[in-house]
Protein backbone atom coordinates (compact mmCIF):
# COMPACT_ATOMS: atom_id res chain seq x y z
CA UNK A 1 0.00 0.00 0.00
CA UNK A 2 2.54 2.13 1.06
CA UNK A 3 5.02 1.66 -2.13
CA UNK A 4 1.96 2.08 -4.42
CA UNK A 5 1.61 5.79 -2.57
CA UNK A 6 4.82 6.39 -2.81
CA UNK A 7 5.20 5.19 -7.01
CA UNK A 8 2.71 7.94 -7.13
CA UNK A 9 4.31 10.86 -5.50
CA UNK A 10 7.46 9.91 -7.47
CA UNK A 11 6.47 12.98 -10.02
CA UNK A 12 9.44 14.00 -11.96
CA UNK A 13 10.64 17.40 -11.77
CA UNK A 14 8.72 19.72 -14.25
CA UNK A 15 10.43 20.79 -17.58
CA UNK A 16 12.06 24.28 -17.24
CA UNK A 17 12.23 24.63 -13.93
CA UNK A 18 14.63 26.89 -12.14
CA UNK A 19 16.76 25.89 -9.53
CA UNK A 20 18.98 27.32 -7.45
CA UNK A 21 23.27 26.83 -7.77
CA UNK A 22 25.25 27.32 -5.01
CA UNK A 23 29.20 26.84 -3.93
CA UNK A 24 30.53 24.55 -2.00
CA UNK A 25 34.28 25.53 -1.20
CA UNK A 26 35.20 24.17 1.98
CA UNK A 27 37.71 25.95 4.08
CA UNK A 28 40.88 23.69 5.27
CA UNK A 29 40.30 21.62 8.40
CA UNK A 30 41.41 23.19 11.69
CA UNK A 31 41.94 26.59 9.74
CA UNK A 32 38.79 27.82 11.42
CA UNK A 33 39.03 28.60 15.14
CA UNK A 34 36.34 27.04 17.92
CA UNK A 35 34.96 30.65 18.41
CA UNK A 36 34.36 30.94 15.23
CA UNK A 37 33.09 27.99 14.56
CA UNK A 38 30.41 28.67 17.60
CA UNK A 39 29.90 31.90 15.68
CA UNK A 40 29.25 30.32 12.29
CA UNK A 41 26.96 27.40 14.35
CA UNK A 42 24.67 30.24 15.94
CA UNK A 43 23.83 31.39 12.41
CA UNK A 44 23.56 27.56 10.99
CA UNK A 45 20.89 27.03 14.06
CA UNK A 46 19.03 30.37 13.29
CA UNK A 47 17.98 28.76 10.08
CA UNK A 48 17.46 25.51 11.21
CA UNK A 49 15.46 26.34 13.76
CA UNK A 50 13.44 28.75 12.18
CA UNK A 51 9.80 27.80 11.21
CA UNK A 52 10.43 26.90 7.83
CA UNK A 53 12.58 24.76 8.17
CA UNK A 54 12.06 23.36 11.56
CA UNK A 55 8.04 23.41 11.39
CA UNK A 56 8.44 19.71 9.33
CA UNK A 57 11.85 18.60 11.35
CA UNK A 58 9.36 16.83 13.80
CA UNK A 59 9.39 13.84 15.80
CA UNK A 60 7.65 10.08 15.78
CA UNK A 61 4.27 11.46 16.04
CA UNK A 62 4.90 12.67 12.56
CA UNK A 63 2.97 15.39 12.62
CA UNK A 64 3.92 18.84 11.04
CA UNK A 65 3.59 21.82 12.96
CA UNK A 66 1.98 25.03 12.74
CA UNK A 67 4.55 27.83 14.09
CA UNK A 68 6.11 31.27 13.56
CA UNK A 69 4.58 35.09 12.74
CA UNK A 70 1.85 33.63 10.69
CA UNK A 71 0.24 31.91 12.79
CA UNK A 72 -1.57 33.35 15.87
CA UNK A 73 -0.06 31.00 17.96
CA UNK A 74 2.24 27.13 17.90
CA UNK A 75 0.33 23.84 17.03
CA UNK A 76 0.19 20.87 15.11
CA UNK A 77 -0.69 21.33 11.67
CA UNK A 78 -4.42 21.94 11.39
CA UNK A 79 -7.07 19.37 9.60
CA UNK A 80 -5.65 16.97 11.82
CA UNK A 81 -2.65 16.06 9.79
CA UNK A 82 -0.15 12.99 10.16
CA UNK A 83 2.34 12.49 7.68
CA UNK A 84 2.58 8.42 8.93
CA UNK A 85 5.85 6.78 8.87
CA UNK A 86 5.75 6.99 5.54
CA UNK A 87 6.41 10.69 6.52
CA UNK A 88 5.22 11.74 3.56
CA UNK A 89 1.16 10.90 4.30
CA UNK A 90 0.84 8.14 2.36
CA UNK A 91 -0.71 6.00 4.87
CA UNK A 92 -3.49 9.04 5.37
CA UNK A 93 -3.23 12.40 3.41
CA UNK A 94 -0.24 12.32 1.11
CA UNK A 95 1.07 15.91 1.86
CA UNK A 96 1.39 16.13 -1.82
CA UNK A 97 -2.34 16.24 -1.84
CA UNK A 98 -2.26 19.97 -0.94
CA UNK A 99 1.59 20.53 -0.78
CA UNK A 100 1.41 20.67 -4.51
CA UNK A 101 5.06 19.25 -6.58
CA UNK A 102 5.57 22.73 -8.82
CA UNK A 103 7.61 24.65 -11.21
CA UNK A 104 6.94 27.76 -9.42
CA UNK A 105 7.28 27.48 -5.78
CA UNK A 106 7.19 30.33 -4.90
CA UNK A 107 3.49 30.93 -4.62
CA UNK A 108 1.01 33.03 -3.67
CA UNK A 109 0.53 33.88 0.57
CA UNK A 110 -2.64 31.61 1.22
CA UNK A 111 -1.53 29.07 -1.63
CA UNK A 112 -0.27 25.51 0.11
CA UNK A 113 3.43 26.07 0.08
CA UNK A 114 4.95 23.98 -2.76
CA UNK A 115 8.06 22.92 -3.42
CA UNK A 116 9.86 21.16 -6.74
CA UNK A 117 10.12 17.95 -5.18
CA UNK A 118 7.26 16.00 -3.46
CA UNK A 119 6.28 17.50 -0.12
CA UNK A 120 7.42 15.53 2.97
CA UNK A 121 8.56 15.42 6.66
CA UNK A 122 12.00 15.05 7.29
CA UNK A 123 13.48 11.80 8.78
CA UNK A 124 12.40 11.46 12.16
CA UNK A 125 16.63 11.27 13.34
CA UNK A 126 16.56 14.60 12.03
CA UNK A 127 14.28 16.24 14.71
CA UNK A 128 14.07 19.81 15.46
CA UNK A 129 11.34 21.44 16.29
CA UNK A 130 11.53 21.86 19.95
CA UNK A 131 15.13 21.03 20.12
CA UNK A 132 17.55 23.01 21.77
CA UNK A 133 20.55 24.47 19.85
CA UNK A 134 22.59 21.79 21.65
CA UNK A 135 20.70 19.12 20.63
CA UNK A 136 20.06 20.11 16.88
CA UNK A 137 24.18 21.01 16.82
CA UNK A 138 24.35 16.63 18.22
CA UNK A 139 22.17 15.35 15.68
CA UNK A 140 23.98 17.67 12.80
CA UNK A 141 27.31 16.54 13.78
CA UNK A 142 25.75 12.70 14.20
CA UNK A 143 26.45 10.79 10.83
CA UNK A 144 24.22 7.89 12.67
CA UNK A 145 21.73 10.63 12.64
CA UNK A 146 22.13 12.86 9.83
CA UNK A 147 22.28 10.79 6.81
CA UNK A 148 26.22 9.01 7.34
CA UNK A 149 27.13 12.40 6.06
CA UNK A 150 30.38 14.36 7.01
CA UNK A 151 31.14 18.27 7.30
CA UNK A 152 31.53 18.62 3.75
CA UNK A 153 28.91 15.73 2.66
CA UNK A 154 26.29 18.08 4.87
CA UNK A 155 27.13 21.16 2.56
CA UNK A 156 26.80 19.29 -0.35
CA UNK A 157 23.63 17.83 0.42
CA UNK A 158 22.42 21.37 1.07
CA UNK A 159 23.77 22.48 -2.54
CA UNK A 160 22.31 19.60 -3.93
CA UNK A 161 18.89 19.30 -2.43
CA UNK A 162 18.53 23.18 -3.29
CA UNK A 163 19.21 22.29 -7.12
CA UNK A 164 16.61 19.65 -7.24
CA UNK A 165 13.90 22.64 -6.11
CA UNK A 166 13.69 20.98 -2.64
CA UNK A 167 12.99 22.43 0.49
CA UNK A 168 16.48 23.78 1.38
CA UNK A 169 15.59 26.55 -1.20
CA UNK A 170 12.51 27.24 -0.71
CA UNK A 171 13.26 27.97 2.95
CA UNK A 172 14.77 31.07 2.19
CA UNK A 173 12.97 31.75 -0.90
CA UNK A 174 9.05 30.78 -0.05
CA UNK A 175 6.88 33.23 -1.29
CA UNK A 176 3.72 34.86 -0.60
CA UNK A 177 4.03 36.64 2.77
CA UNK A 178 5.85 33.50 4.16
CA UNK A 179 8.90 34.84 6.61
CA UNK A 180 11.64 33.00 5.00
CA UNK A 181 14.45 31.66 7.31
CA UNK A 182 17.34 34.41 7.69
CA UNK A 183 20.65 35.13 5.26
CA UNK A 184 20.68 32.94 2.38
CA UNK A 185 21.25 29.60 1.17
CA UNK A 186 25.46 30.56 -0.40
CA UNK A 187 25.58 32.23 3.66
CA UNK A 188 24.23 29.29 5.06
CA UNK A 189 26.06 27.51 3.22
CA UNK A 190 29.48 28.46 3.85
CA UNK A 191 28.62 28.34 8.16
CA UNK A 192 27.87 25.06 7.77
CA UNK A 193 31.67 24.97 6.29
CA UNK A 194 33.16 27.05 8.65
CA UNK A 195 31.41 25.30 11.56
CA UNK A 196 32.69 21.83 10.20
CA UNK A 197 36.29 23.16 9.56
CA UNK A 198 36.65 24.06 13.09
CA UNK A 199 35.64 20.95 14.11
CA UNK A 200 32.03 20.71 14.60
CA UNK A 201 31.58 22.50 17.99
CA UNK A 202 28.63 22.64 19.47
CA UNK A 203 26.85 25.36 22.21
CA UNK A 204 27.02 23.47 25.71
CA UNK B 1 -0.48 22.32 -23.91
CA UNK B 2 -2.26 18.25 -23.74
CA UNK B 3 -4.05 17.24 -21.19
CA UNK B 4 -6.49 13.92 -20.73
CA UNK B 5 -9.10 14.27 -18.38
CA UNK B 6 -11.76 11.47 -17.72
CA UNK B 7 -9.83 9.62 -20.36
CA UNK B 8 -9.95 12.01 -22.96
CA UNK B 9 -7.53 14.03 -24.82
CA UNK B 10 -8.22 17.73 -25.23
CA UNK B 11 -5.31 19.88 -26.28
CA UNK B 12 -5.41 22.88 -23.68
CA UNK B 13 -5.01 26.80 -24.81
CA UNK B 14 -4.22 28.81 -21.60
CA UNK B 15 -1.53 29.72 -19.55
CA UNK B 16 0.61 27.34 -17.74
CA UNK B 17 0.10 28.77 -15.11
CA UNK B 18 -3.90 28.49 -14.59
CA UNK B 19 -4.84 26.13 -11.86
CA UNK B 20 -5.97 22.89 -12.84
CA UNK B 21 -9.76 23.73 -11.61
CA UNK B 22 -10.16 26.88 -14.00
CA UNK B 23 -9.15 24.70 -16.86
CA UNK B 24 -11.57 21.63 -16.06
CA UNK B 25 -14.69 23.88 -14.66
CA UNK B 26 -14.05 27.23 -17.17
CA UNK B 27 -12.60 25.29 -20.65
CA UNK B 28 -13.81 21.80 -20.02
CA UNK B 29 -17.09 22.62 -18.82
CA UNK B 30 -16.58 20.26 -15.98
CA UNK B 31 -18.27 21.90 -13.22
CA UNK B 32 -18.99 18.63 -11.00
CA UNK B 33 -15.76 19.76 -9.49
CA UNK B 34 -16.52 22.70 -7.25
CA UNK B 35 -14.30 25.91 -6.13
CA UNK B 36 -14.60 26.41 -2.50
CA UNK B 37 -11.92 28.03 -1.34
CA UNK B 38 -9.19 28.48 -3.41
CA UNK B 39 -6.26 27.85 -0.90
CA UNK B 40 -6.18 24.32 -0.48
CA UNK B 41 -8.22 24.55 2.93
CA UNK B 42 -11.55 22.59 2.37
CA UNK B 43 -10.78 19.97 -0.22
CA UNK B 44 -14.02 20.90 -3.02
CA UNK B 45 -11.54 21.03 -5.90
CA UNK B 46 -10.79 17.78 -5.06
CA UNK B 47 -9.86 15.32 -8.53
CA UNK B 48 -7.80 12.52 -9.05
CA UNK B 49 -4.22 12.99 -10.76
CA UNK B 50 -3.10 9.01 -11.24
CA UNK B 51 -4.94 8.05 -8.83
CA UNK B 52 -3.59 10.62 -6.34
CA UNK B 53 -6.21 13.18 -4.67
CA UNK B 54 -5.13 16.52 -5.67
CA UNK B 55 -6.62 20.17 -4.44
CA UNK B 56 -7.12 21.00 -8.56
CA UNK B 57 -7.21 24.72 -7.16
CA UNK B 58 -3.18 24.20 -6.25
CA UNK B 59 -1.55 23.02 -9.00
CA UNK B 60 -0.91 25.08 -12.48
CA UNK B 61 -1.72 22.99 -15.57
CA UNK B 62 1.90 23.03 -16.58
CA UNK B 63 2.18 20.47 -13.27
CA UNK B 64 -0.07 18.10 -13.59
CA UNK B 65 2.08 15.07 -14.85
CA UNK B 66 -0.78 12.66 -14.73
CA UNK B 67 -4.27 11.86 -16.42
CA UNK B 68 -6.70 13.55 -14.20
CA UNK B 69 -10.09 11.84 -13.35
CA UNK B 70 -13.22 14.18 -12.01
CA UNK B 71 -16.34 13.12 -10.71
CA UNK B 72 -17.96 13.23 -13.85
CA UNK B 73 -15.33 10.13 -14.92
CA UNK B 74 -15.26 8.42 -11.47
CA UNK B 75 -18.52 6.74 -12.52
CA UNK B 76 -21.85 7.07 -14.16
CA UNK B 77 -25.29 7.53 -13.28
CA UNK B 78 -25.84 3.91 -14.79
CA UNK B 79 -22.82 2.52 -13.50
CA UNK B 80 -21.40 4.30 -10.60
CA UNK B 81 -18.39 3.90 -8.43
CA UNK B 82 -19.09 2.05 -5.40
CA UNK B 83 -18.65 5.48 -3.14
CA UNK B 84 -20.84 7.22 -5.27
CA UNK B 85 -23.76 4.62 -4.96
CA UNK B 86 -22.76 4.67 -0.91
CA UNK B 87 -23.12 8.00 -0.87
CA UNK B 88 -26.90 7.84 -2.92
CA UNK B 89 -27.74 5.01 -0.54
CA UNK B 90 -26.86 6.52 2.44
CA UNK B 91 -27.84 9.70 1.41
CA UNK B 92 -24.96 12.03 2.23
CA UNK B 93 -25.19 15.10 0.43
CA UNK B 94 -27.25 17.90 2.38
CA UNK B 95 -26.83 21.07 0.25
CA UNK B 96 -24.31 19.36 -1.68
CA UNK B 97 -21.56 21.67 -2.37
CA UNK B 98 -18.16 19.78 -1.19
CA UNK B 99 -19.47 16.26 -2.01
CA UNK B 100 -17.71 15.88 -4.93
CA UNK B 101 -14.58 16.42 -3.44
CA UNK B 102 -15.55 14.06 -0.52
CA UNK B 103 -16.26 11.42 -3.05
CA UNK B 104 -12.94 11.96 -4.61
CA UNK B 105 -11.12 12.28 -1.58
CA UNK B 106 -12.58 8.91 0.19
CA UNK B 107 -12.13 7.32 -3.49
CA UNK B 108 -8.64 7.58 -3.57
CA UNK B 109 -7.85 6.41 0.43
CA UNK B 110 -10.31 3.23 -0.29
CA UNK B 111 -7.54 2.22 -3.23
CA UNK B 112 -5.18 2.28 -0.88
CA UNK B 113 -6.75 1.41 2.34
CA UNK B 114 -8.63 -1.53 2.22
CA UNK B 115 -11.24 -1.46 5.16
CA UNK B 116 -10.66 2.33 7.23
CA UNK B 117 -11.76 2.65 10.76
CA UNK B 118 -13.49 5.94 12.04
CA UNK B 119 -10.08 7.22 12.76
CA UNK B 120 -8.23 6.24 9.68
CA UNK B 121 -11.50 8.06 8.06
CA UNK B 122 -11.33 10.85 10.29
CA UNK B 123 -6.67 11.55 9.33
CA UNK B 124 -7.71 11.25 5.84
CA UNK B 125 -11.10 12.81 5.20
CA UNK B 126 -10.45 16.11 7.96
CA UNK B 127 -8.93 18.30 4.87
CA UNK B 128 -12.50 17.99 3.28
CA UNK B 129 -15.04 20.20 5.09
CA UNK B 130 -18.79 20.06 4.99
CA UNK B 131 -20.58 22.99 6.26
CA UNK B 132 -23.74 21.18 6.52
CA UNK B 133 -21.95 18.94 9.00
CA UNK B 134 -23.33 15.92 6.74
CA UNK B 135 -19.75 14.16 8.68
CA UNK B 136 -21.46 11.18 10.56
CA UNK B 137 -22.94 9.97 7.04
CA UNK B 138 -19.92 10.63 5.19
CA UNK B 139 -18.44 8.34 8.06
CA UNK B 140 -21.27 5.60 7.12
CA UNK B 141 -20.95 5.54 3.41
CA UNK B 142 -17.17 5.26 3.94
CA UNK B 143 -17.50 2.28 5.40
CA UNK B 144 -20.49 0.95 3.51
CA UNK B 145 -17.96 1.65 0.31
CA UNK B 146 -15.08 -0.03 1.67
CA UNK B 147 -17.56 -3.30 2.02
CA UNK B 148 -18.63 -3.00 -1.32
CA UNK B 149 -14.66 -2.79 -2.83
CA UNK B 150 -13.92 -5.45 -0.54
CA UNK B 151 -16.55 -7.80 -1.89
CA UNK B 152 -16.42 -6.47 -5.38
Amino acid sequence: MIRAALVMLSLVLPAGAEVTTSVVAPPQEGSVSREDGLAAWDRVHAVVSHPRCANCHVGADNIPMWSGPEYPQTGPHGMNIDAGDSRIGAETLPCATCHVTSSAPANGPNDAPAAMIDWQLAPVDMIWFGQSSAQICAQMSDPARNGGRDWIQLAEHLRDDAAHGGFVAWGFAPGGARQPAPGDLQSHIDDVLKWGAAGQPCPE
Amino acid sequence: MELTVNGQRHQIDAEAGMPLLWVLRDILGLTGTKYGCGIAQCGACTVHIDGMAVRSCQIALADVGGEVTTIEGLGTPDAPHPVQQAWIDHQVAQCGYCQSGQIMSAAAMLALQGEPDDQQIDRIMSANLCRCATYPRIRAAIHDAARRLATG
